[in-house]
Formats: structure tokens, sequence, C-alpha cells
């Protein structure tokens, strides 16, 4: 991260820019794509370019299922993005289930059991929300202020 | 004539002979003359042992002890320590209270300066009340002498624990005979030892809950529905629901009944099109996002899920199921999965008939019990127990599965005391597992959940003691009599809930497999069983047809 950034300032300054990262932006993606988590997160301070960039879901997708054995059937994306994105499944769910049935810090593969049970956390993750307040108060505020729903 | 006084009488001979003869220095003990003792060297050896079984008997004889310890003890020529103890143990070996398992308590180190006010404490509770010579003998096995001053307190501390413990199986027993005004004073002596004993963990905290249970038995049976009175009415179905919520956050048991009974349903789903599940309570529906979206995912796409939701109604006109149905509904719009709820309010799960649950023959049908069962095992005394007649109409709807949680203890003997003592052990044990927890308020409101559960075990009875758990065996010998065979649980419940623990739990919970069943436990003791079933076809009655 911080070398790419170091090199494009030298060409910029040394010789007339040829390459300017930020005119490419399929490349960008590419790039970006190949970043882990936090890199992500550092990436979306650079400008606000990169920031919107970072903030496209399909980039966290690319991260969450980067390291499955056999990729996700296309059914998988809907009902992430209903239940609340891929940033938001890698930040409450698919981070700290690596890092927990991971003890070393190399990614290794994981299994589409394990890619299952994230989505159902993720998904009780999203009801208790829709309950009423954040998941560990859901109970206290649940039956405070929901509005009356008509269906 | 008093102990005293013969000790002084003694000592003072003692001490005029000891004054007459003149010879000492080779003979004295050096250390011990540099604090103003004066013993033989040769009798060391015999003035420790004395010591030791001075101490022991001081401990034991609480009558004596606060004749010695009283402010006008004058010691004549203290530094003459061992005719003193000699003098001393005479006395006390005329006591007939001396018990007479001395030998078997461990050895002990005494220093030269024992505080007395110490072993004051460790008696003020036996001086109180006339306990009797049982019991004093119980309480003698259980007490082990700290080693030295330093490490009094937390010994003392140790020993509370193990008291109480001790304490609490005797007014159980008293209870059980039916001796009312004995279990009734032990109560106020194990209410003075909890002052004493840290209460924020471990067995100081479990003991208050069950102290407070039985007493709960013994002074106020009208309250707990004890002859039959109206059972749980002092709880609202909101409480029941806020706690049962935050003993899902706190502990992992609630996780695994519902990740492992959905499993088992997503499995017997394989195929259908349209699946009706029964819940036999509701509470949130915590356990239905999950099989709605693992439903929305699955090769071939969602079934049309019905979910018909049983549980409390609600005492202020609002209608609390239907809230649930809707945001569970909400969700499986969102993942597009076609879904119909149904509520189905009942206080008690024997009030449900089963034309209450609408099932059509062309679905596929699961019923799902998470720790209910075991509330049909009693009744009031007139009647025979409602499980009978509830597993007999859930046959007749002929599920595709019946997954079945339950804890894993033996709740339900006859014997008050056989109840208890095993109660003790269950829920020490789980109060143990949930020493990991750190969320605040979960925790706490966890152990008010399980709380209940100790005083309904302990202090209800008839048609109010509604928690009669069974272990796995007997839940066997029952669902196979009333016409149930198993389905074992595949390897996928098995990794879920091993991967599941992982994730949420400290170290110290295990998933076993127990003949097709899997259970969670705290070291090696299970506490939670989750089993599946399925209605045996039965060649007279055909299946599938409901009768009122």
């Amino acid at each position: 991260m911080q070398q790419m950034k170091e090199k494009e300032k030298e060409k910029e300054i040394e010789q007339k820019p040829k390459f300017q990262m930020n005119d490419h932006i399929d490349i960008l993606i590419e790039v970006l794509k190949r970043l882990d988590g936090p890199s992500l997160g550092v990436a979306a301070c650079v400008c606000r370019l990169w920031c919107t960039l970072t903030r496209s879901d399909s980039l966290w997708e690319h991260l969450c299922f980067r390291h499955v054995s056999s990729p996700p059937p296309s059914s998988v994306r809907p009902v992430v993005v209903a239940l609340g994105g891929y940033k938001r499944l890698y930040m409450v769910c698919v981070r700290p289930v690596l890092s927990r049935l991971r003890n070393s810090d190399s990614e290794l593969v994981w299994t589409r059991d394990e890619v299952q049970l994230s989505l159902s956390l993720f998904c009780v993750d999203y009801y208790e929300r829709r309950l009423g307040g954040s998941a560990t108060s859901a109970s206290s505020l649940m039956f405070l202020c929901n509005p009356a729903v008509n269906v | 004539m008093s102990p005293y006084d013969s000790a002084t009488s003694a000592g003072s001979s003692s001490g005029s002979s000891s004054a007459s003869s003149s010879t000492k220095p080779a003979d004295i003990d050096g250390l011990l003359a540099g604090a103003g003792y004066k013993v033989r060297s040769s009798d060391l050896c015999h003035v420790a042992q004395r010591l030791e079984r001075l101490e022991t008997a001081m401990v034991n004889s609480p009558v004596e002890l606060s004749q010695l310890a009283s402010s006008d003890t004058v010691l004549y020529n203290p530094s003459d320590i061992a005719s003193w103890v000699d003098s001393l143990l005479s006395e006390f070996n005329h006591t007939p209270s001396l018990p007479s398992d001395l030998p078997d308590l461990p050895d002990v180190v005494v220093g030269p300066g024992i505080n007395p006010t110490v072993i004051n404490e460790a008696d003020a509770t036996w001086t109180d009340h006339d306990a009797p010579q049982q019991q004093q003998q119980q309480n003698v096995q259980s007490l082990t002498i700290p080693p030295n001053q330093l490490t009094v307190v937390t010994a003392m501390e140790e020993d509370s624990g193990i008291r109480l413990v001790h304490m609490l199986m005797t007014c159980a027993d008293s209870v059980q005979r039916g001796e009312f005004s004995l279990a009734g004073s032990l109560i106020e002596d194990m209410q003075s030892l909890l002052r004493r004993v840290n209460t924020t963990c471990g067995i100081g905290k479990v003991a208050g809950y069950f102290i407070d249970a039985l007493s709960r038995r013994i002074f106020t049976p009208q309250a707990n529905g004890l002859f039959g009175g109206s059972a749980s009415g002092s709880a609202s179905a909101f409480e029941n629901e806020l706690l049962y919520h935050h003993f899902y956050e706190a502990c992992p048991y609630l996780k695994f009944a519902h990740f492992t009974a959905n499993q088992a349903i997503l499995e017997a789903f394989d195929g259908h099109d349209s699946v009706h599940v029964i819940d036999f309570n509701l509470m949130h529906g915590l356990q239905w996002p999950a099989l709605i979206q693992a439903l929305a995912l699955r090769p071939g796409g969602p079934p049309l899920l019905r979910l018909t939701g049983i549980g409390p109604p609600s005492p202020d006109g609002r209608d609390s199921l239907r809230e649930i149905g809707l945001r569970l509904a909400e969700l499986a719009r969102s993942v597009n999965v076609r879904f119909a709820f149904r509520g189905v309010a009942a206080q008690r799960l024997e009030d449900v008939k089963p034309w209450m649950l609408q099932v059509n023959s062309k679905e596929a049908v699961a019923v799902n019990s998470i720790m209910q069962l075991h509330r049909l095992l009693g009744s009031d005394p007139n009647r025979s127990p409602p499980i009978g007649i509830v597993l007999g109409w859930i046959r007749q709807l002929n599920p595709k599965i019946m997954t079945v949680i339950e804890h894993e203890a033996n709740h339900n003997q006859p014997g008050f005391m056989d109840r208890f003592t095993e109660s003790l052990y269950y829920y020490s044990t789980m109060f143990d597992s949930l020493e990991a927890c750190t969320l605040q308020p979960e925790k706490a409101l966890a152990e008010i959940y399980i709380q209940r559960e100790i005083c309904n075990v302990v202090s209800c009875e008839g048609s109010a003691r509604v928690e009669r758990h069974e272990p796995l065996a007997k839940w066997r010998s029952r669902l196979g009599q009333a016409g149930f065979r198993p389905l074992h649980l595949g390897s996928n419940a098995f990794k879920q809930a091993s991967m599941l623990l992982t994730l949420f739990s400290a170290e110290g919970y295990c998933v076993e497999e127990n003949e097709g069943c899997l259970t969670l436990g705290w070291h090696s003791r299970p506490l939670i069983s989750a089993s599946a079933w399925q209605a045996v076809p039965d060649a007279n009655s055909p299946l599938g047809i409901v009768t009122l």
C-alpha cells in the first residue's frame, strides 16, 4: 500500500506522468480486490475516489469469499444484500469467524460449513436488529417504541 | 469445677515444681527460649502433638472454648507450655462431646501463637443454636484447620463453602422428613454463614439461590402453589421472554439447541416444496431466521414455509405472537421465501388442540420442542400427566421430524432429597459455565432465569412444579413407547455445533454424540441434549388424520 503510493509520487516527480492510477479505475479496483480487510479500511481514507470505491459492496464480496474452496452459488448475493450487505457481513461475521476458527495469521481456505454458519449468524444479527435496538440491547428496547405495523 | 480452674491449679503446681528444680539451660530449646517459652528439647515433639490435639479439641468444644476465652482468664507460668497443654487436654478428654474420629483430621502445623479470635469466629455459628450431636460431627468432618495465620481467611472461605453444602444437604434431608423447625433453624444458620462467603461467584452464589429456594419451600409454601395453587402466576410473559433472550445471549445452550434443531429440520425438509414448522414455544422467534435463510439458499430454491408459533397470551391486549410473526415475515420477504405465520395463544401446552394448528395433508410437518415436553410430566394429584395425550396427537400429525431439546438432568424423581442433590450439582455446573460470560446485563439476567428454574425444582410441587427434567435415556424410552423412533442427527449437525462452540464460548464446553443424539456439556458433564424423532407408522390407525 505505502510502496504503491510512494512509487506513484516518485513517478510524478521524476518523469512525465505516463500513468495515473486514478484515471484507470478498473485497474484500481483489481488492485483493491486483492487487499485484506484492514488494508481496505486504510484505502478508504486515501482520497474521495478511493473512499467511494471501497464502499462498493462487490469488493467486500470478493474479500468474504476469496478463500472459500468453491465459489458460493449465485443465490447467496441477493440474500446477503437483503440482510445488510457484504461489508457488514465481513465486519460482523466473516472477520470474527475467521479469527476465532483460525489461530494462525495465514488465511487458509475455509469450508462451506463455515460459510453457512456465518450466513446464519448474519441472519440472526439482522433479525435481532429488526426486533429493535442493537443486538445486545434488543430485549430491553423491544416493546418500547416499535410503530404499529400494518401488513 | 470449670476446666479453667483445674488448668490453673495444674499449671501452678507444675510451675512450682519446675521452679524448684534449678538445672535448665542444657535441656531447654533455644529458639523457644528466645520467645519466652521454656520447653525441654526432648519434649518438643510431645508438646507439638499435644498442642495439635488441644487445638482440635478447642475447636470441637465450643462451650469450653467460650469459657476459656473469657476475659478473666489468667495464665500462671505461661512459659511452661508442656504442662499447661497437658492439663488443658486432660480437661477436654473428660468431656463427652469430643468426636471420636480425631485421627482422621489432617495434620496441623501449629505456630506458637494461634490467634484466638480466629478460632472464635469460626465457632460463632455453632454457639448460637443447639445442634444435635450428629450435626456437629458432620461439621467437624468438613472443617480443615488453617496451617498459619496468613492463609486463614481463604481457608475459612473454602471450608465455609464446604460447610454450606453440607448444611444444604442436611436441611433438604430434614425437609424430606418433615422436620420443619430444624430445617428453619438451619436456614438461618446458612444465611448467617453466607454473609462470610463470597457470593459473587462459585459455591457462594449457587448456595445462595438454593438457600432462597429452600426457605420459600419451608416458610411460604402457599405462595408457590405448593399445594396445587396457580402455576407461575407471578412471572409475566414479558419477563419470561426478556430473561430467555438474555439467557440466549449469555451462554451457548439455546444457540446450540436452535442450530442443531434447524440442521435436522433442514435435512428432513429436503425435497419438499411445502413445509410447516410447529414451534412449541415461540418467545422472540430467534430460532427461525437461520432456518429461513438456510431454506432461501438451499439448492433448488426455497419451499413455501408455514410457521405456527405457540406461546402464552399477552395480558395487555398486545398480540406479541403476531408481532414476532410480522418480523419473521419481513425477514422472509427480504430473502424471497414465501412465508405464512400463525400464532396459537395458550397458557399451557396441554391446552393446545391439534385442530388449532391447521395442518394440511400435503405439507411436511416439523414439530420443534425446546425444553417444553418436560413441563407436561406433572399434574394435579387426581389427574394423569398430559404427556401421553400430547405425544398422541403429535403422532397423529405424522411429522417428518420432531426435534426435542431437553435438560440432561434427573429432576423428576419422587424423593425430594434426590431431586435436591441432583439439581445442586447440575446448577452448580451450569453456573460454573456461566462464569466465562462477560456480557452484562446478559449474565445477570441469565442468572435470574436459571434461578427461577431452581426455585421451581426445589420449592414447588404438584402442578406448579413444571421443571420436571428427565435425562435422555428416560426420554428415549418414553418416546419409544409413545410410538416414535429416533432419527440420527448427522455429522453436519455435530460439525456445526462444534464450530459454534469455538466461536462463541470459553474453553470447557464439549459437544458429544450419544447414539445419534447430541449433548452439550461443561467439562464432560452433559447439560443439554438434542434429539430427533419420527412417528412409527402404525398398521392399525392411519396417520395424518387429525382426531379431535
